[in-house]
């Protein structure tokens, strides 16, 4: 059904409310643009506020940059019915074609909010370290399994009394591996391995090599069976 | 399937017109909730009559095409219809492409009784979400209209019914239950309304839905569709899209 040529890299992403996902996509435009042709689609809930900030922000062609209402259901649409997405990601991508990124920001919802593999190709988990640092801990889908998972704002752990390495110790041990990102936008060096980690992740999916995984619904966990065994897995009855 | 809220066609980002019409003072801000039951009723004798009645005629030059007699007219005397939303000639008889334009009729005719470019747009952007499910569920609509065009809800309903095996009643039906159902849980949102008030509003309009559907069912003809219009629902619909605070698309 796609056109190869016009098909962009569309990662996804999303957080809690507040925890710096549009700060992070005008980041991304401002050291990107350059580079990559980009658009944004924003899931605002109650208003255009994310597609005016970015807009206002300067850091991409206005007209790149546009919202989608979500009926203030965010979870809705960008899991259970992702057709209105899908229609602005695609319309973006024919009336600007070719597009090598599309950014698709959530509105901010819970810890259990994750995009559908139909919607994007790759996902970012944005949390804040002004949060809470337990945050990583407690887990969810986004924090376990999203491709990258960042924590943001850095630069006020100190007034909110975080250990910046602790809370990432703790999402990396909930992440198997999978890369965590401390970030602040005032920090040159972690903006730079974002900016690696966006060119290094369009790389993969361009080069066909990427298969988009699906955080889901309930993060994996483990128990004890009746032999004493350790077991881990997923599944979806509660318990 | 297709009455059910659940299908993924964004019907999460819709308020049939709640949305504005709250905004214009429609349940007077929460001091007045029944206003919702009876906007939905307005709604069931205008702008969702003429929808039922145009998603029947669509079904019935659907049905009819689908059950023609071939009469072995060779494939280059029908050519393509001119509109890039309808499916071209791609049959031996041409009933396909024949029944395409009489829908490219039917669309024109709901377009010319519906005068809100915003409702207009509104709808054609659902039709265009049901199109695209209907490209995956049920692929011979795609005889008809074009996957992913932006055709009028009503129309690509009355086509799926059509391919369905769905009965005219049914689909005006559905097309008003979901109307109101749209509403009434929109009100959840918009107004401080009870759950169980808002089905009991639901249970309360099922004559109106009967009587809806009793009077469109048996239409076949362009000409003879309802042109019934609520223009001050569609002032409030014009001034929502320049609304900065809104949580539905329409
Ligand atoms: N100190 C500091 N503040 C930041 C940083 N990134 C974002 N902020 C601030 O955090 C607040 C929220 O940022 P947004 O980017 O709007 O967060 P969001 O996740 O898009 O918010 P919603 O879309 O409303 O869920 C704003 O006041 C930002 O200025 C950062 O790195 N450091
Ligand atoms: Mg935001």
């Amino acid at each position: 059904m796609h056109d190869h040529s016009t098909r962009s890299f569309r990662l996804g992403i999303a957080g809690p409310v507040g925890t710096g996902k549009s700060s992070l996509i005008a980041t991304v435009c401002s050291e990107l643009s350059a580079e990559l042709r980009l658009g944004v689609i924003t899931n605002d809930i109650y208003t255009d506020e994310d597609a005016r900030l970015l807009r206002s922000a300067g850091v991409l062609d206005p007209e790149r940059i546009r919202a989608v209402e979500t009926g203030a259901c965010p979870h809705t649409a960008i899991r259970d019915d992702v057709t209105p997405n899908l229609i602005a990601v695609e319309d973006l991508e024919r009336d600007f074609a070719p597009l090598d990124v599309v950014l698709v920001e959530s509105g901010g919802d819970n810890l259990t909010a994750t995009f559908s593999p139909a919607l994007v190709d790759a996902q970012v988990f944005v949390l804040d370290v002004a949060g809470g640092g337990d945050v990583a801990r407690k887990g969810g889908p986004g924090i376990a399994r999203a491709d990258l998972l960042v924590v943001n704002k850095t630069d006020l752990a100190p007034y909110v009394g975080v250990d910046v390495e602790q809370m990432v110790t703790d999402a990396e041990a909930a992440r198997d591996g999978k890369p965590v990102l401390a970030l602040s936008r005032n920090d040159p060096a972690s903006v730079a391995q974002l900016k690696e980690w966006v060119l290094s992740m369009t790389n993969v999916v361009r080069s066909g090599e990427h298969t988009p995984v699906d955080p889901g619904p309930v993060a994996p966990h483990t128990h004890v069976d009746e032999d004493g065994q350790l077991i881990t897995h997923t599944h979806a009855h509660a318990h | 399937m297709l009455a059910d809220g659940r299908l993924p066609t964004g019907g999460h980002t819709q308020s049939a017109g709640l949305e504005p019409a709250v905004r214009a003072g429609l349940g007077a801000g929460g001091d007045r909730l029944t206003d919702v039951a009876g906007y939905a009723r307005d709604r069931l004798r205008t702008i969702t009559r003429v929808e039922a009645a145009v998603a029947v005629v669509a079904r019935h030059i659907t049905v009819s095409a689908a059950t023609a007699p071939r009469r072995g007219s060779r494939p280059d005397k029908w050519p393509a219809t001119g509109d890039p939303r309808l499916s071209p000639a791609d049959d031996a008889t041409g009933t396909a492409s024949r029944a395409a334009m009489s829908l490219g009729m039917v669309e024109a005719a709901w377009a010319a009784r519906t005068p809100s470019q915003v409702m207009r747009g509104a709808a054609r952007r659902q039709g265009r979400a049901y199109l695209r499910l209907a490209a995956r569920v049920w692929p011979d609509v795609l005889r008809y209209l074009r996957n992913d065009t932006e055709v009028a809800r009503p129309v690509v309903v009355g086509v799926i019914a059509g391919v369905t095996g769905l009965s005219a009643e049914q689909v005006a039906r559905s097309v008003a239950h979901d109307d109101v159902q749209t509403v009434v849980s929109a009100s959840l949102k918009l107004l401080p309304v009870d759950p169980a008030d808002a089905a009991s509003w639901l249970a309360g309009l099922h004559d109106d839905i009967e009587r809806l559907v009793t009077d469109v069912a048996s239409l076949t003809e362009i000409d003879k569709l309802p042109a019934s219009g609520a223009p001050l629902l569609d002032v409030f619909a014009q001034n929502h899209a320049d609304e900065r605070m809104r949580l539905f698309h329409a």
